[in-house]
């Protein structure tokens, strides 16, 4: 069991999402940096879909009632148990009544805990992760409060800590046309490709909101709702794209200029407010490539750390 | 048959395939494409293909767990709308119990001024009336109804409420609906009913599925359905006509036991 003394802003239990809800309306959730929380479950010998927690920023203090591993990917965050610095990316030990205090982020936006064994929350609709908008999942369906007590899973047998390094951020995010695509004006279009968009402050776990200068339409189309997904960017009437996130709405209306694909998604978890993306068009086939890389990254860091242990 | 009775086909991102027939709603009405869709979408379940299926407006999104099974499906669609054979399943009724007006219904008398109906017609129409569940989206367990009256198309508020309480009962544009859970909206707040329509510890989740029918039906309050066949309305809801005008509908609706 774990004690939260300082919640830090917005931390939330989460795995890697649940599937098969979407027709209920339920969304997909889970954590927004998927490959950040899968190293960090490498890390810990948990399995990909083990359930961690995601920070937003802040500070955040747990206080451990049992001996664990951990590790910290994804945002770079100050690491300490007590006054013992900890490395960013690698498992290490904490004993039993010792409290883990992490403070960030320094780059980055969002990072992942894992803990040996998992967090133990319950699974609701097949996943452990939290979905504030419907007080689904995780820890009483809401953000960690002081106070707390996060139940963990059975330890492992772990020895000596690893580390691995991250895949570097860049702000180039890659995406396929989306469908409604060719309903924009032509400036529009070439607008979206080569300029920077700004993350705006608005920008929480269902979308990503971007500013910059504004889209246009061709003409006001009238479109039927039907699914969108994490990774779909809408242009509302105001122009200003979205990006949807994983806990984004299941069905939308507006427009769809583009979609980030999968292997890029986790660039819009650690983009802080403020900062700057720019969208980088490529084909189904690259994206493919693109997912491939991440197989590789996997596969490698999976041979790398057995042949550690 | 010719191309333009089929469905178009369009990517949704990497792994998810939209079949939309928007352009089909000439030849039959949205009911009759949604239930052909609903069909489509139980013969898809059975593959084990698909990581979720998600109907939409006269449309419906596959998402695959294998990128590759995309083409074979895209073929594998065509026949199926071809070949059709849609039954009508058995749909549940279900009716939702409402407290119009007053502080449940914040909008019902601008919603009859609009309509220049009273209070007691924009009830009388709203209740009148089986509606249909088109799909689910929004937020957990919203319904997309199909058939509300024409004469009760309502603009959708200029400002947004920035938190409207759970249970609901608004009308935006040329829909009806109910809010499941607390969240901002710009709908029309016309009553409020205090059925759950989604809950997560229940493996189905949400109370109404694509498929079924609706009735709204008005309560003295919405804390004790049962006592329905009372005089309908209470003091809270300004009625400037004739109150015979439209009570003979509800007076004689009694409330049922929900179907679920």
């Amino acid at each position: 069991m774990i004690e939260v003394l300082i919640p830090g802003f917005h931390t939330t239990v989460q795995d890697l999402g649940r599937t098969g809800y979407r027709h209920l309306g339920v969304s997909v959730s889970g954590a927004l940096d998927r490959q950040a929380l899968m190293l960090a479950n490498r890390l810990v010998a948990n399995p990909d879909n083990a359930a961690g927690l995601e920070l937003t920023a802040g500070t955040l203090e747990l206080k451990f009632h049992r001996d664990a591993w951990f590790s910290l990917t994804g945002a770079n965050y100050e690491i300490k148990i007590g006054s013992r610095e900890i490395w960013h990316g690698w498992r290490s030990k904490i004993n039993a009544g010792e409290t883990l205090i992490l403070k960030g982020p320094k780059s980055g936006m969002r990072a992942y805990l894992a803990i040996d064994g998992g967090i133990d929350v319950p699974i609701s609709l097949s996943s452990r992760s939290t979905l504030t908008a419907a007080e689904l999942g995780g820890h009483q369906g809401r953000a960690l409060k002081v106070g707390d007590r996060i139940p963990l899973g059975d330890k492992l047998s772990l020895s000596k800590p690893i580390g691995a390094v991250q895949r570097g951020y860049s702000n180039e995010v890659r995406a396929l046309a989306g469908p409604e695509m060719a309903l924009f004006t032509q400036d529009s279009r070439k607008v979206f490709w080569s300029r920077q968009w700004r993350l705006s402050n608005d920008s929480n776990r269902m979308g990503a909101r971007l500013s910059g200068e504004a889209l246009n339409l061709e003409q006001e189309p009238n479109l039927n709702s039907h699914a969108v997904m994490p990774g779909t960017i809408q242009v509302p009437p105001s122009g200003q794209p979205i990006v949807l996130l994983a806990d984004g709405q299941t069905t939308g209306g507006y427009p769809k200029i583009a979609t980030v694909i999968e292997a890029d998604l986790w660039k819009l978890a650690q983009t802080r407010p403020g900062e700057k993306l720019q969208f980088i068009h490529v084909s189904p086939n690259q994206a493919e490539d693109a997912n491939y890389e991440w197989q590789q990254y996997f596969y490698r860091l999976q041979k790398a750390i057995d042949s550690c242990s | 048959m010719s191309d333009d009775l089929l469905p178009k086909l369009f990517r949704l991102g990497e792994k998810a395939l939209v079949l939309d027939c928007a352009s089909l709603s000439g030849s039959n009405s949205k009911l009759q494409i949604q239930r052909q869709i609903w069909h489509i979408a139980d013969l898809c379940k059975t593959s084990g293909d698909f990581d979720d299926i998600v109907p939409g407006n006269n449309n419906l999104t596959l998402f695959f767990k294998d990128s590759k099974k995309i083409s074979f499906w895209s073929n594998q669609i065509n026949k199926l709308w071809t070949n059709k054979q849609v039954q009508d399943k058995p749909s549940k009724l279900i009716q939702i119990p409402v407290q119009y007006g007053g502080e449940y219904g914040p909008d019902l008398n601008a919603v009859a001024e609009y309509h220049k109906l009273t209070p007691r017609e924009v009830i009388a129409i709203h209740t009148s009336t089986q509606y249909s569940v088109l799909f689910l989206g929004f937020q957990p367990g919203f319904p997309y109804l199909d058939g509300l009256d024409k004469q009760l198309f309502t603009p959708r508020l200029a400002t947004p409420r920035l938190s409207i309480p759970a249970g609901s009962v608004g009308i935006g544009g040329e829909q009806t609906g109910i809010y499941p859970a607390q969240s901002p909206g710009g709908w029309q707040l016309i009553g409020r009913s205090a059925l759950t329509l989604f809950d997560s510890s229940s493996e189905h989740g949400a109370l109404l599925k694509p498929g079924d029918r609706v009735e709204f039906v008005s309560v003295r309050s919405i804390l004790d359905p049962s006592i329905s066949e009372q005089p309908i309305l209470d003091q809270a809801i300004s009625d400037r006509s004739n109150p015979e005008k439209a009570i003979s509908k509800q007076a004689k609706t009694s409330h049922k036991e929900s179907s679920r």
